[in-house]
């Protein structure tokens, strides 16, 4: 029997504000437990929530981008229910009027296009932590993350494989991290997701069973968490018994799902409008500013590079989806280097060095203005191409300014006409054979000409000068 | 020279002229708390509050209501001071702020003698509620003071302070101030801030004023109300001098009457004295119109959907993780709350918290819930078009005077119908007073007065108006061998 | 209004009954129902819910950290903690 996967992903951004959705409370990651919690925070009796201007500016941006539709009045309800880490026992979330609804986005699997749409994204405010291992029969409790606006994101049921999947969650993770709505930082929690799987019959209009499996906070957890799933359902399904309805953890150090406590009651979260809160609305000139102060995002990206430098299509598109890379990349052009060479060390060297280190542009010791230097240099002639590879594995190892690296290791480029001939002399002299082989006719040689020269010279020759003296000395 | 029974205003002048200072003020008031019977206090700041005396008789501190003794009602939060909200499960709870309230009366410079009791989280209309014991009512020791503010309306009724704050949800200023023969008055909804009062029904709950007279009660909410960018739900208008308007003519004032409220059926006392109030109002050279409000009759059963709905929410906080009271010996976390709030919390408590968490379930939301809230509409827009005709409205504060304690616990519905009077105001959210208008079985009843949204101002010029071409709120309880 | 429910509700309000007062109370809450279920037949059609009598819009705030550390107020007003934490009995997930 053939089976098809149904899944829909929620997924939980926390917004990049600085303060919380209903404190001035910072949201700082890391920080010494409960420093960060406010009298709202904490829920003492008495306090009132008051909403973060940035939060909704952030939601707005995203919303705009995924060109969903805008509440300009959104409403919070209350979602009841008791948990350590929810210290008012309910949590304030937008259920009846988010400040998001519609939009789509875009995914590609394996060169296949696809979109996926979303139904909706709201605001609400994140629960503080339980650690349930500190000690043997105590779980202690953390409220600095309590209160942090998270964005939840809920697309449609329309993703069908854990690739697809993963791919709308890397989609979603560039989109809202050039957007600065999230900082992305998936194993801080910064964005994570819940997927709801079900499986159906191919062909079968109704939809399957789903388990919603909780708090996946990698790319290939999820891949992992979804196809687990999927073979389990399919298992229990072929085995004639029933999916249950229920919410499962993935415990990535089994690589499996199981189900969460079972409840005695199924929750029931009695939302309801949350009282303290009057409508939230965005006049026309705030969405205005919003509008105006819209980040040009990676398509957009591209398609200017490649008008605007002529650089190439897959440069263009490697470095535009990447925030870090593609900032750093417009700080060197605006700095008058030649686009198409930054463009081409960034994609090629420095690329290749931020894999091997799996770090981002902006956490290296590369700064914009030394690669500034050593991209002139290159442009000037005083460095060729290849030098600049042995300078940037330096600065990567060292962070030394580029021309220090040049003038201490002597790795100015030989200019100089009569110093080159002399080399191509001395090279000439003591290869007879291949001079000769070279005049009756093997061109391929001229090769191994070049690369005797730049041998000599320890690769510091100037390789149009070279080209051009040595075929005016092999053709003399 | 004795300080009880004197009005705020008259007070102050004692202090002005230097003819008592208010360290004697505070050391009498706390006398006159230890010898009452009332059992109006749960907290006493006592070592405080003769401090603070003691600096405004240096001259170090000055405002409107400076060296001036009054209580806040315990649901106020006060910063390192005790706030219990009338249930055991704040009997430890010492608050780590102070309400905005609280801060706008200090910086008045008034001086908190102490806290009082109330019905447990503002729920109840006779301060039976309370964990920490009954009210009496100074007028008679085996009746309730009304609720759920009734530690403040006693305290004040009985002359141990000139003033005292309160809150009103359904009726728990007005109702109290009734059965207390004193004056209270609760502001628009939005008007004085929420922050650091503790929430019974949040879209309901308002803070307000007790003292002996209308005028009094201008001069507190002159500093109680102000807007709060702490509160999204307080009113951001500027606040007027409530003293300005106080002496306003009432000639060609309209005053609205009820339709739909039935007084012929109320004690014949409470007939006679809304007459007789009338007539002084019609003296005044105001004159009175009947008002339809066809809903009104609908606000008892919406207010005991809306308020419970609320509270189950707002008491879900108090679950022994954070702060309060946590019961002992308990295995699990499931059994944590469950002891710790049913431990905590008192039956009323317990009842609402039920209700509202039965009104919003799954299946029930849209028949209860969401109809309440569409009735609550159907009320305000009853008090719009009424107010499209006349200035204030005017109706009894409460069905009777005082009932004996204990005679209305068996029955909540009955408890609840108290309020039959006061409750719509809040549900549409507009101001509302009571004023001692006379005498039921030898015990005083209130009027109420209701104004338009933040017309405030009106009613208390109206009230004054009367205070001054009447004596009820001169009447002060035989308080025997402890006075 | 059967025991049922109220054993529902009350689980979901984190609240059990005293043997001796159970009776009593679901009978005051089925009166209570009773009682607002006059609601129920109210011709209500049209008329949008009213959830706070303002009818104005939320005030928003500049998103500036303005508030202090209070852990250590906070922690000793609570029943139990460590230095650093809040405490609770080991909760099972």
């Amino acid at each position: 029997m053939s089976w098809e996967t149904v899944i829909g992903l929620e997924v939980h951004a926390q917004l990049s504000t600085n303060t919380k959705l209903f404190s001035s409370a910072s949201t700082k990651f890391g920080s010494e437990p409960n420093t960060q919690v406010d009298l709202v925070d904490l829920g003492l009796p008495g306090v009132l929530p008051v909403v973060n201007k940035d939060a909704f500016k952030k939601a707005i941006r995203f919303g705009l981008a995924i060109e969903a539709d805008i509440n300009q009045e959104s409403t919070f309800d209350r979602k009841n229910y008791f948990y350590p880490d929810l210290p008012k026992g309910y949590q304030i979330t937008q259920m009846t009027k988010p400040i998001v609804e519609g939009g789509s986005i875009d995914i590609d699997v394996d060169g296949d296009k696809k979109t996926i749409n979303i139904t909706r994204a709201h605001l609400e405010e994140d629960a503080g932590k339980s650690i349930h291992d500190a000690y043997p029969d105590k779980s202690v409790i953390d409220l600095n993350r309590a209160g942090t606006p998270l964005l939840e994101i809920v697309s449609e049921p329309e993703i069908s494989s854990a690739k697809e999947a993963v791919s709308y969650m890397k989609a979603l993770h560039q989109l809202v991290t050039f957007l600065d709505v999230c900082d992305g930082d998936m194993s801080q929690g910064s964005l994570r997701c819940d997927a709801n799987v079900s499986i159906r019959k191919v062909g079968d209009a109704e939809l399957g069973t789903r388990t919603e499996i909780k708090n996946i906070n990698s790319f290939r957890f999820i891949e992992k968490a979804i196809n687990f799933e999927i073979k389990r359902q399919i298992k229990v399904l072929e085995s004639g018994e029933k999916v249950t309805q229920e919410t499962r953890l993935y415990d990535s150090g089994r690589d499996e799902t199981r189900p969460m406590r079972s409840k005695e009651f199924a929750n029931d979260y009695r939302y309801f409008p949350d009282p303290d809160l009057l409508p939230v609305v965005i006049s026309d000139d705030e969405m205005e500013e919003i509008r105006s102060t819209f980040p040009e995002l990676p398509a957009d990206k591209s398609r200017r590079y490649i008008s605007e430098f002529q650089i190439d299509e897959s440069e263009a598109e490697i470095i535009s989806s990447s925030r870090e890379l593609s900032n750093f990349f417009e700080v060197a052009v605006e700095s008058k280097n030649d686009p198409k060479l930054a463009a081409n060390l960034i994609v090629g060297e420095i690329g290749s060095l931020l894999n091997k280190d799996n770090i981002k542009i902006d956490e290296s010791k590369l700064s914009s203005d030394n690669f500034n230097i050593l991209l002139q240099r290159i442009s000037d002639g005083t460095i060729s191409k290849k030098i600049a590879k042995t300078i940037l594995a330096e600065i990567w190892e060292t962070g030394r300014n580029a021309d220090e690296i040049i003038n201490d290791q002597g790795l100015v480029q030989i200019q100089d006409e009569s110093l080159l001939e002399e080399v191509i002399t001395k090279v000439i002299e003591s290869n007879t054979k291949q001079v000769e082989d070279y005049k009756n006719g093997k061109d391929k040689l001229f090769g191994f000409f070049v690369g005797q020269v730049m041998k000599e010279t320890q690769g510091k020759a100037n390789p149009k000068a070279v080209n051009d003296l040595l075929k005016k000395a092999l053709n003399s | 020279m004795s300080i009880r029974f004197k009005t705020l205003a008259e007070l102050k002048r004692l202090l002005e002229n230097k003819d008592i200072s208010s360290y004697e003020l505070v050391n009498e008031t706390f006398k006159n708390i230890s010898s009452s019977k009332t059992n109006s206090f749960i907290t006493l700041d006592e070592e405080v509050a003769l401090n603070k005396a003691r600096d405004f008789d240096e001259g170090k501190v000055d405002g409107d209501l400076a060296g001036i003794p009054i209580a806040q009602k315990d649901l106020f939060c006060t910063k390192n001071l005790r706030t219990t909200c009338g249930s055991k499960i704040l009997e430890n709870f010492i608050p780590p702020y102070d309400a905005t309230v609280v801060d706008n009366l200090s910086a008045a410079g008034s001086i908190c003698v102490g806290k009082t009791n109330m019905d447990e989280f503002a729920m109840g209309s006779s301060n039976e509620t309370s964990y920490y014991g009954t009210v009496r009512n100074p007028w008679d020791l085996e009746r309730v003071p009304g609720g759920s503010s009734g530690g403040s309306a006693a305290a004040v009724s009985e002359g141990l302070v000139c003033a005292a704050t309160g809150t009103d949800t359904g009726g728990s200023i007005r109702q109290p101030a009734a059965l207390c023969g004193i004056t209270g008055i609760k502001p628009t909804y939005g008007r004085a801030s929420r922050w650091g009062m503790i929430a019974f029904a949040s879209s309901l709950d308002q803070a307000g004023a007790f003292a002996r007279n209308a005028e009094d009660c201008a001069l507190l909410l002159n500093h109680i109300c102000s807007h709060d960018s702490k509160d999204s739900t307080s009113i951001s208008d500027e606040r007027e001098n409530y003293l300005d308007n106080i002496n306003n003519d009432l000639k060609g004032k309209k005053i609205g009457i009820i339709k739909e409220f039935d007084i012929s059926s109320l004690n014949r006392e409470v007939q006679d004295s809304f007459e007789q109030s009338k007539r002084i109002f019609e003296a005044l050279g105001a004159s009175f119109v009947e008002v339809s409000m066809p809903n009104i009759r609908l606000s008892v059963p919406t207010y005991y959907v809306v308020a419970p709905a609320e509270c189950s929410s707002n008491l879900s906080r108090f679950d022994g993780v954070k702060y309060g009271y946590r019961a002992k010996d308990v295995d699990n976390l499931e059994e944590l709350y469950v002891k710790s709030r049913s431990e905590g919390f008192g039956d009323e408590v317990k009842r609402r918290i039920l209700i509202g968490t039965y009104v919003l379930s799954a299946g029930f939301y849209d028949a209860y819930y969401k109809k309440a809230q569409q009735s609550r509409r159907m009320i305000k827009n009853d008090f719009v078009d009424a107010f499209n005709e006349v200035d204030i409205i005017m109706s009894p504060s409460s069905p009777s005077s005082a009932f004996k304690i204990g005679s209305k616990t068996e029955d909540p519905i009955e408890m609840y119908l108290e309020d039959l009077f006061t409750i719509s105001s809040n549900l549409a959210g507009v101001p509302a007073m009571s004023i001692p208008h006379g005498f039921c079985n030898g015990l005083p009843i209130g009027l109420q007065l209701i104004g338009n949204y933040l017309e405030e101002s009106k009613i208390l010029n109206f009230a004054h108006q009367y205070q001054k071409n009447s004596d009820w709120h001169f009447k002060t309880p035989d308080l025997g061998e402890s006075s | 209004m059967d025991n049922k429910t109220v054993e529902t509700i009350s689980y979901l309000a984190r609240l059990k009954l005293d043997k001796d007062k159970k009776e009593k109370i679901t009978k005051d809450l089925e009166n209570i129902i009773d009682f607002v279920a006059e609601l129920q037949d109210l011709n209500t059609e049209d008329i949008v819910p009213l959830s706070n009598p303002l009818e104005k819009v939320a005030p928003k705030r500049e998103d500036s950290v303005t508030s202090k550390n209070r852990k250590e107020a906070f922690l000793s007003n609570s029943p139990e903690s460590d230095q650093d934490y809040f405490m609770v009995p080991k909760v099972v997930e």
